[in-house]
């Protein structure tokens, strides 16, 4: 469990125009291992997030991958670090297919035609490995699936290429409470398997229920990044509403 | 005094083991069986076909392995042919199942029971129905090993007895030894606590394989637990062992069906989440606590009020178990799925506050991965375990 960590960043700042929305942020992402990301509505989450993923280009601040520092310069560049990130709004294609999703954009070519077969049985093998078997048929279109199904194909896209680190934006939202255990049965089988997941989400009860580190994030830093097995609901709700808890957090406005 | 085990000892231990990773880990090749086991080819042959000439497995040419050289045999459990029936007595339900070698359920009848006291004879005789229908139409050649019940209560494993079971309305019936004279099959029918079976069901195929100290808490209406230490299911002396929802967290608290106040099952129960919601007589059972989850994650707030204290209170019991069994992993089944997703914050701080630092730092809280079947599962384990420990020796007092 006390690996090094797959992903670090250190003293990340990012501003938009006037307002720096990241302070000398760090943060670190282990693998076997769920990662909370917490904060209030514009603690910076989805920032931090599209700076991992090469979305947002960072202003300062050191990436490092597998210990190695690394330039991330957009989306591509994550991607093939094994860098995946699963949004709400989870961007599937109604009109297509399970297979045709987890492949759209990256279809597999034999000669000038799409090799199907091989997409296919990369697509199963793939749901497998994440004993998912809620679904009847790989060529169903997306539409016909229910909203917990659809998390479960974006969260297998992510995992099809290989991917060290998986991030998942509040995949629990909207759904009921026997897709959300089936949701967070899958986010723990993905760190189980080895995969570092950061999972970003507001229901403190699936941040408790799966997760091993706790990172919140307050007003644009890092407040504290603790173990889940050393915090109470309490303190992690202080750290979100006041940046610090006790020992625990923020001390005048800085990193203590 | 005597010297090691005989000869013949340890070919049965052989053959045990060997069935046993068949059953439980699926198709396996003999070059695999001979790595795991540590034995060496020849052996490995000489036991399977011994299997094999009973009837347990069956060898054949895999696929394709897609690499060169000739490839290893696969053994695998003739599933259609031996095979156990298992039974789950639940206050809700009553569920039968013929459960194959291997693990794969072939058939399953089951039934719901409205509240209320259960009547013996009617119990036994649903079952028996249940067991006919199925075994009426399988083929001539098909074998049952055994026949193994979970059930919602006390259980004296020695003969199946139930001592108490405050929830069913039941106290002091041979439910074994009835069941076992209704079937007429010639079996007897090995009887379980639930939960106990439960947790050797997650143990074996669930969340918790590979894990050996667990703990599983099964919530119905009222809190079983199993505990395996050191990969052995702990039953006590009579079989009495991990009764945890009587284990007492707020002394003086809410009255339990045991006669005492402030179990756990009296604080975490269905009755208390219902009651703390402000539910009378609506939805029970797994649909009312599901319904109360559900409010209470759409902003109900005297539902987030009752899973907050009854997520307290488990979160009270769980820490205790912790620091009495340093356990590897926990695990939620039955109800307390539900109850836990809708109150891990309230568990998980509780369990971090009232255990140990040294007894919790490897802990995983995690919820059952078999789900409602966890103790039908159960049961079939428990009905396969003769034929696992002595497979020939079963198969002959079968007349097979």
């Amino acid at each position: 469990m006390s690996q090094a960590p797959v992903l670090e960043l250190r003293g990340i700042n990012k501003s938009f125009g006037p307002v720096q929305v990241l302070h000398d942020v760090t943060f670190s992402v282990y693998p076997g291992e769920v990662t909370a990301l917490v904060g209030d509505n514009g603690a910076g989450k989805s920032t931090l997030v599209k700076c991992i993923g090469g979305i947002h280009p960072y202003d300062s601040g050191e990436y490092l991958f597998q210990g190695e520092p690394v330039h991330v310069s957009g989306p591509r560049d994550a991607a093939a670090l094994g860098v995946e990130i699963v949004y709400q709004d989870l961007a599937l294609c109604d009109n297509l297919d399970i297979v045709q999703n987890m492949f759209l954009g990256r279809e597999r070519k034999r000669g000038l035609v799409l090799d199907e077969d091989t997409m296919e049985e990369m697509a199963a093998k793939t749901l497998a490995g994440l004993s998912v078997r809620t679904v009847k048929s790989l060529r169903q279109h997306v539409s016909s699936l229910s909203g917990g199904q659809r998390q479960t194909v974006a969260i297998a896209k992510a995992v099809l290429w290989n991917s060290k680190i998986v991030i998942l934006d509040e995949p629990t939202a909207a759904l009921g409470v026997a897709q959300t255990a089936q949701v967070l049965e899958l986010v723990r089988r993905l760190a189980d398997n080895g995969l570092a997941v950061v999972l970003i989400s507001h229901n403190m009860n699936d941040v408790f229920a799966v997760s091993d580190r706790i990172a919140a994030l307050y007003l644009g830093q890092m407040a504290a990044q603790v173990k889940t097995s050393e915090v109470t609901h309490s303190q992690v709700v202080e750290l979100i509403t006041a940046g610090r808890s006790g020992e625990l957090g923020l001390k005048n406005g800085t990193v203590a | 005094m005597r010297a090691g085990p005989s000869q013949e000892e340890i070919r049965r231990h052989n053959l045990g083991t060997l069935l046993r990773h068949v059953h439980l880990g699926g198709p396996t090749s003999r070059a695999e069986l001979t790595n795991r086991m540590g034995l060496n080819r020849s052996t490995i042959m000489a036991l399977t076909a011994d299997l094999t000439a009973a009837g347990l497995v069956r060898e054949e040419l895999p696929k394709d392995t897609g690499r060169a050289g000739r490839p290893s045999l696969v053994v695998r459990p003739e599933s259609a042919r031996v095979y156990v029936l298992a039974f789950d007595v639940g206050v809700d339900r009553v569920v039968a199942a013929r459960v194959g070698l291997g693990g794969a359920v072939l058939d399953r009848r089951e039934t719901t029971h409205a509240r209320g006291s259960f009547d013996l004879a009617d119990l036994v005789a649903t079952l028996a129905g249940f067991a006919r229908q199925m075994t009426r139409k399988t083929r001539a050649d098909t074998v049952c090993v055994g026949a193994a019940c979970a059930f919602s209560g006390g259980v004296r494993h020695s003969d199946g007895y139930v001592r108490f079971a405050p929830n069913m309305g039941l106290e002091d019936v041979p439910f074994g030894e009835e069941l076992s004279k209704k079937l007429a099959m010639g079996l007897p029918v090995a009887v379980g606590n639930e939960a106990n079976l439960g947790a050797l069901a997650e143990h074996t195929r669930g969340i918790g394989v590979g894990c050996r100290d667990l703990v599983y808490l099964h919530g119905e209406v009222g809190i079983g637990g199993g505990i395996i230490v050191n990969g052995q299911l702990m039953g006590g002396m009579s079989g009495y062992g991990g009764e945890v929802g009587h284990m007492i967290v707020n002394p003086g608290g809410r009255p339990c069906a045991c006669g005492s106040r402030g179990c756990l099952e009296a604080e975490v129960g269905e009755r208390a989440l219902l009651e703390h919601a402000g539910r009378y007589g609506e939805p029970l059972g797994r649909d009312g606590v599901r319904a109360v989850v559900e409010d209470a994650d759409a902003g109900d707030i005297m539902a987030q009020d009752a899973l907050h204290r009854v997520g307290n209170w488990l979160g009270l019991g769980v820490a205790n178990l912790v620091n009495i069994f340093n356990p590897e992993i926990v695990v939620f089944g039955g109800m307390l799925r539900e109850i836990y997703l809708g109150s891990a914050a309230q568990v998980r701080s509780r369990v971090n506050t009232g255990s140990l630092i040294a007894s919790r730092e490897h802990l995983r809280l995690r919820i059952s991965a078999l789900g409602d079947d966890a103790t039908l599962v159960g049961a079939a384990e428990l009905g396969f375990s003769q034929v696992l420990d002595d497979p020939l020796e079963v198969l002959a007092r079968l007349g097979n």
